[in-house]
């Protein structure tokens, strides 16, 4: 990739940036150290706000999964009774003499990770309904595994009365079960009800949010935003989706893993009922009646319902009902959960899209784009080329035996009935769908089997027929997110930086934008876009990757008239930039732009020529004929 | 041997509990891109409602009060809250539907307690049938042949009927069932009340053989769930192959080493998952849902 990444500035960090951090520590700092004492007067006890400390933090891996990177999992029980587990078995096996509490929690932690590393490689390519349940499949394995293996786990029983481990900090072994002095106070109870358990879950506490704050406001937190928002569209600017899903739930893992190994410590038992399908659904209850995608709702969430499953349970046999209708409650009238009500923002601030030093670069154009004499074999070098290139659907061939191939700086355009196959076509060469048959050359290299993120980074990109935007973030952000991926590569685990700090993207970003005249728009919801300025937008996308060969799937399609010849212009400009093929209906443009244009029919190339041999050439006027009565067909 | 044939006419039973189910999950999604985890909820109502009527009125009249309830519960349902989740995200109605599957069971867990219950046939099919070297209940052949019979016709209904063509529609091509327009709304409750009234019916006939307590529904859901995904989601043989296959797989599995017989079902959908993820008999496209 480029390395400009390196030696790029990184802007000085905003003044008041780590005030702004040190405030949110000590207001958190401030609301966990006051908790316990306003559970008292509601009937909880000291017990109670320890776990909820404890169980807040699996809340926080959970929302970071559902939240952030948009994945609900069924099977979290797996790592938070896994973490449990794994503290207690190193607790009773490793050193029953010495109990440390560092090596247990540490090391089961680091367990959760590799489970969930391993059950997340094979999870993170489904989605919704399939992704649930097969995390809910991997759980119950494992309480299954569990189950069986009775001599470490005790089977059925669960590891019960485990030695009290102790927390050696420097020259000290710390006892957590010590109470703290006893000083009364009023109706908020006895400061001595307490146990130093509760400061170190505390403190536990409120660094996992600080770690959760800074994950979802540094870039990684970003480009997982992008990934959720619209996961063809980030794939298609070279971000590789899994990857970054993959470490989102490894850090989920890991921090319900860790949880689950503080609860069974504090607890000094560890149930097999912490692998079960309940204990899964409780993070879902936990963190979607918090407020999902929020820093504090998997907290709160988790506060609320498990006050009432100990408070509440005590006084009515409805309090699992009463849990019930919250939950349906708050999905049904408050979608961002409870915490929304107190706060009337949610966490995912437009943060970020301060403008800076807009240097729109006047470089020379990657000498690569221009059309070269570079031999090749006798011939100049093509930039993309295909041999015998087809898709299968099933048994429908929509792309059969197409040769094609394209010069560096060429502006070709495909045309073809409805359903001839283009967009298909466009998809094989970007990478999108892979091949039945045939090969994709680029640059003389056999990119077949390279996949679509790959290739954006060799230089191809794509405008979608239907544009592929990210509707909620505003059109520079838009722009942004490309250029990210081009600056920073397929994937990054950059979670200290701020998200987008980067002089090289904005000024990609920027010069996409100028490029493609949608300045003027840029602080707008892309989602709010005149379809004219939507389509020219996803051009802009694509065109903030870089590119050395842009495909473009019916750039005008839609516009008026006016509309469309203003962005013929445009294509015409960048075309002499690069590499451009595009898929066109509209005849005047195809005639008056193309270099050379290539029909395709039912999947096959009729015919490839100059503009002119092309309007003269009798099957593709017989082909159009037969495809707009079809097309008639279809569409009327 | 005997073990054996008993083992798998088990499979067989549980198998087609699941087929029902998976059969009502099948046509809801297919017709109304609805992933509906309180389908469990209309097995447990239709059980409840179907045990009450057995011990008060008779037992025939469970078999047709249980499915109308379920059906006018899940129309109310998805007039009231249903509606609003159609075209949100597949998580989205995850989560509502688990919801109404919690509120469910624990208001059935306050009207009827906690405890297991059962009602019994009457005296005339309390016996047992013997086939060749094992003898079986009657009624739970009974049941298997009536389940048989039903699938039967919800099938004629989705091959012959109108309706049936909107859920076909449904199934393959999405744009197609929007052109039908207006139709839509009808019958979609129509297949959403169907899907409900199936479950509610195998519900009540299934509770003198399996029982019921509130957790049953959801009891029988997830297993339900992996039968629609090793089935294909959306496609009716996928939901009756994949159900008389986790039936068999898990009766034949507690038969061989018990303990696995809950795992085991996980195991085969995570291997079709990984091998062929649109399941055994899905369409490809339906995948990315
Ligand atoms: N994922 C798919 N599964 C099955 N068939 C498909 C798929 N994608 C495309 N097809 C079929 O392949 C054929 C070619 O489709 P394609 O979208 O490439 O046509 P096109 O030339 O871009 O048409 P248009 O001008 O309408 O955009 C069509 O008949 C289409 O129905
Ligand atoms: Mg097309």
């Amino acid at each position: 990739m480029t390395t400009s990444s390196e030696t790029a500035p990184v802007a000085p960090a905003r003044p008041g940036l780590l005030a702004a951090d040190a405030r949110f520590a000590v207001l958190c700092a401030l609301g966990i150290a006051v908790f316990p004492f306003l559970l008292h007067p509601l009937g909880g006890y000291s017990t109670l706000a320890t776990q909820i400390a404890i169980v807040s933090i699996a809340s926080i891996g959970f929302n970071l999964l559902l939240g952030y990177a948009g994945s609900l999992s069924y099977g979290h029980a797996m790592f938070y009774g896994g973490g449990g587990y794994l503290a207690a078995i190193l607790l009773l096996r490793v050193s029953p003499q010495h109990p440390n509490l560092w090596l247990c929690v540490i090391g089961a932690t680091v367990g959760a990770a590799i489970l969930a590393i391993v059950v997340g490689a094979v999870t993170v390519r489904l989605y919704g309904i399939y992704f649930a349940l097969l995390t809910l499949a991997f759980a119950q394995m494992v309480y299954f595994i569990v189950e069986q293996a009775k001599d470490w786990t005790n089977g059925d029983d669960g590891l019960q009365a485990l030695p009290n481990a102790l927390l050696p900090m420097g020259p000290w072994n710390i006892d957590l079960t010590t109470h703290l002095p006893s000083i009364d106070l009023g109706p908020f109870g006895n400061l001595g009800e307490l146990r130093l358990w509760y400061i170190f879950a505390g403190i536990c506490l409120l660094l996992v949010l600080m770690l959760s704050r800074m994950l979802t406001r540094s870039q990684f937190g970003e480009v997982l935003g992008a990934i959720r928002e619209n996961e063809q569209r980030s794939t298609l600017i070279g971000f590789n989706a899994s990857a970054y899903r993959l470490a989102a739930f490894a850090i989920s893992g890991a921090l319900t893993g860790f949880s689950g190994a503080l609860r069974g410590m504090f607890d000094g038992s560890v149930p097999v009922d912490s692998l079960s399908i309940d204990r899964s659904g409780s993070f879902v209850i936990y963190t979607i009646v918090g407020g999902v995608q929020t820093l504090f709702g998997p907290v709160a969430g988790t506060a609320v319902i498990m006050f009432l499953e100990n408070v509440l349970s005590a006084r009515t046999p409805a309090w699992r009902l009463i849990e019930g209708l919250i939950f349906v409650g708050v999905i049904v009238f408050l979608p961002r959960g409870l915490s929304t009500v107190l706060k009337q923002q949610r966490d995912k601030s437009p943060r970020g899209l301060f403008v800076r030093s807009l240097r729109l670069s006047t470089e020379e154009p990657d000498p690569l784009l221009k059309p070269s004499g570079e031999g090749h074999k006798g011939g100049p070098m093509s930039i993309i080329e295909t041999f015998k290139l087809g898709k299968l659907f099933g048994r429908f061939a929509a792309v059969r035996d197409v040769d094609f191939r394209v010069d560096p700086g060429e502006l070709r355009a495909v045309i073809g009935p409805n359903g001839a196959g283009k967009t298909t076509f466009f998809n094989l060469l970007s990478g999108t769908i892979a091949p039945s048959s045939g090969t994709v050359n680029y640059k003389g290299r056999d990119v077949s089997r390279t996949s679509g993120t790959a290739r954006v980074h060799l230089g191809i990109a794509k405008a979608f027929q239907t544009a592929s935007l990210y509707p909620d973030q505003t059109v520079r952000q838009n722009c942004r997110l490309a250029a990210l991926a081009r600056v920073q590569g397929s994937f990054a685990l950059q979670v200290f930086r701020r998200s987008m700090r980067l002089d090289d993207v904005d000024n990609l970003a920027e010069r996409a934008m100028s490029r493609l005249e949608l300045t003027g728009v840029a602080d707008t919801r892309a989602g709010d876009l005149s379809h004219g300025d939507k389509k020219r937008l996803d051009i802009a996308i694509a065109l903030a990757t870089q590119p050395q060969i842009l495909l473009l799937d019916e750039p005008v399609a839609g516009m008026s008239k006016d509309e469309a010849r203003k962005t013929e212009a445009l294509i015409r400009k960048l075309s002499t930039e690069m590499t451009v093929l595009v898929i066109e209906h509209d005849m005047e443009m195809v005639m008056g732009i193309s270099d050379s244009i290539t029909v395709l029919h039912q999947g096959t190339v009729l015919a490839t020529g100059t503009p002119a041999e092309i309007r003269d050439n009798p099957r593709v006027i017989e082909a159009y004929l037969g495809g707009h009565s079809e097309a008639e067909l279809t569409h009327g | 041997m005997e073990a054996l044939f008993q083992a798998m006419l088990g499979g067989l039973v549980l198998g087609l509990i699941y087929v029902a189910i998976a059969v009502g999950l099948t046509i809801i999604f297919g017709t109304l891109r609805l992933v509906n985890f309180a389908h469990g909820a209309f097995y447990a109502i239709g059980a409840y409602v179907g045990l009450v009527i057995a011990q008060h009125i008779g037992v025939g009249w469970a078999f047709v009060a249980a499915p109308i309830a379920v059906a006018l519960f899940a129309v109310l349902l998805d007039r009231l809250v249903l509606r609003s989740f159609y075209d949100k995200e597949p998580t989205a109605q995850l989560l509502v539907t688990f919801g109404i599957a919690l509120v469910v069971e624990e208001t059935l867990r306050l009207i009827f307690g906690a405890t297991t219950q059962q009602y019994r046939m009457p005296e005339a099919l309390q016996g047992s049938v013997t086939l060749g070297p094992i003898t079986y209940p009657a009624y739970r052949l009974l049941f298997a042949a009536g389940v048989i019979v039903m699938l039967a016709l919800v099938w004629l209904f989705i091959e012959r009927t109108n309706y049936g063509l909107i859920v076909r529609a449904g199934i393959r091509d999405r744009i197609m069932v929007q052109l039908l327009g207006g139709n839509i709304r009808q019958a979609s409750t129509i297949v959403f009340a169907l899907g409900a009234a199936i479950a509610g019916l195998v519900g009540a006939a299934a509770t003198p053989i399996y029982s019921i307590d509130p957790a049953t529904g959801f009891a029988f859901l997830v297993p339900s769930f992996v039968v629609v995904v090793v089935g294909g989601l959306g496609s009716f043989w996928g939901a009756v192959l994949g159900g008389l296959l986790i039936g068999e797989l898990q009766s034949l599995t507690n038969l061989a080493y018990a303990p696995a017989s809950n795992v085991v079902i996980y195991l085969c959908m995570a291997l079709v998952l990984l091998l062929r993820p649109q399941g055994l008999l899905g369409e490809s496209e339906v995948i990315r849902q």
